[in-house]
């Protein structure tokens, strides 16, 4: 039900043991070289040219190839040799799994298939980020997998509204945040009507009726929602290349309107529901 | 009965593994810790068969508990829960620190039942 990778959904089906698949990774990171030990193995680059570029990555947010480039230490065409060096020997966790005798090559193509049918309802579909945003296409995937899991998780119905950039959030009944920081950071905002986190309620605790229930519950589920949100994220973040770290859930305790902080934008992409409520939904980008 | 210590900082998600594992009638949940420490102290005082455990909580967080778990005893049977579990660094780092497995959220009953079952 989770956005998952290859290794661990052949764990959960017991097709491969946790030591195999530790045995696996292992081999992958021994052949898998960053692109400095890469360069350095080409003879393109000495130990002191990957601790120059890496100085200078402190200070600027550049790839370290382009920052070997800028720096005068490889060309643009040293540079996209060692890229097809690593793409050229890039194991794979499932020819991994072959090399250390887990699989035969001929049950991988029938394990990949029933993993991408099985990943296939997270599959991103296209969703209008606004001109100029930058990582869009990390934006993209987050609004995305949130109106999947508010499909699959909470079970509600709804149609997006479109996405747009704004100063700040509307006022709602319930708003639970979440930071997250990495090669992405920004500060993640769900909000909802009372009757909607209800429902959300009635979803994650798996009970007909949560009438009942106190506030401290009711709040929890809704913080909850937003920690499977975000753990999904981070999932389909990693296959995009992109590593980000997620912070606990925290409940907003706002009176009124959300503002964004000095400096920062927020990325509304709410969702009009079937019976006429909204779910607020945005991320003050940082 | 296999005794199960949970340890997750949402309270729902307590409830949800609660009454799964209850209601399957094999197993007893002896208690509820909301963050590393109270894993390390619950695991000392209600000596659990397994325990659940998520990743991402306040003050000490799940893969810090879980060294610690380990170095204490090196049999204890640890399943992480967690919304991290598709992040491949994460999942690996928690099998090599000792974790039986992990479970991803948003989990099945079924599923956490067959985990726990086969350890």
């Amino acid at each position: 039900m989770a956005v998952k990778f290859f290794g661990q959904f052949l764990v959960e089906k017991g097709v491969v043991s946790r030591e195999i698949l530790l045995q696996a990774i292992e081999l992958q990171e021994s052949v898998n070289l960053s692109f400095g030990a890469t360069a350095l193995t080409m003879g393109l680059l000495a130990e002191g040219d990957i601790e120059k570029v890496h100085n200078a990555q402190r200070t600027e947010d550049l790839r370290f190839g382009d920052m070997a480039v800028k720096l005068g230490l490889l060309t643009n065409e040293q540079m996209m040799q060692v890229l097809g060096r690593q793409k050229n020997t890039h194991l794979y966790i499932g020819e991994a799994l072959v090399k250390v005798g887990a699989l035969s090559a001929d049950q991988l193509p029938a394990l990949l298939d029933e993993f991408k049918a099985d990943q296939a309802q997270y599959a991103t579909d296209k969703v209008a980020i606004p001109a100029g945003v930058a990582d869009a296409p990390f934006w993209e995937m987050l609004a995305d997998l949130t109106y999947k899991m508010l499909t699959r998780v909470a079970l509600l119905t709804f149609r997006p509204e479109p996405i747009s950039t704004a100063q700040s959030l509307p006022a709602m009944e319930v708003y639970a945040a979440m930071e997250f920081s990495g090669d992405v950071s920004g500060r993640y905002f769900l909000g909802v009507s009372a009757v909607t986190q209800k429902q959300i309620a009635r979803e994650i605790l798996k009970e007909a009726n949560v009438d009942g229930e106190p506030k401290e519950v009711l709040d929890d589920t809704v913080m909850e929602f937003v920690n499977v949100v975000l753990g999904n994220v981070a999932a389909k973040a990693a296959q995009m290349g992109k590593a980000i770290e997620i912070a606990p859930p925290e409940l907003v305790e706002a009176a009124g309107e959300i503002q964004a902080a000095a400096g920062q934008s927020a990325l509304r992409f709410p969702v009009c529901l079937a019976d006429g409520d909204r779910v607020e939904l945005a991320v003050f980008i940082k | 009965m296999k005794k199960v210590l949970v340890v997750d900082d949402s309270i729902s998600v307590a409830r949800q593994l609660e009454k799964i594992l209850t209601d399957s009638g094999e197993f007893q949940v002896v208690g509820h810790g909301k963050n590393g420490m109270e894993a390390i102290r619950l695991h000392q005082t209600e000596h659990p068969d397994i325990i659940c455990m998520d990743m991402n909580m306040p003050g000490m967080d799940g893969l810090t508990a879980l060294r610690t778990l380990v170095a204490l005893d090196k049999n204890v049977k640890v399943v992480m829960v967690t919304s991290l579990g598709g992040v491949g660094d994460k999942f690996t780092e928690a099998l090599r620190l000792g974790a039986r497995t992990v479970i991803s959220k948003p989990f099945e009953a079924d599923n956490v039942l067959k985990i726990l079952r086969e350890l």
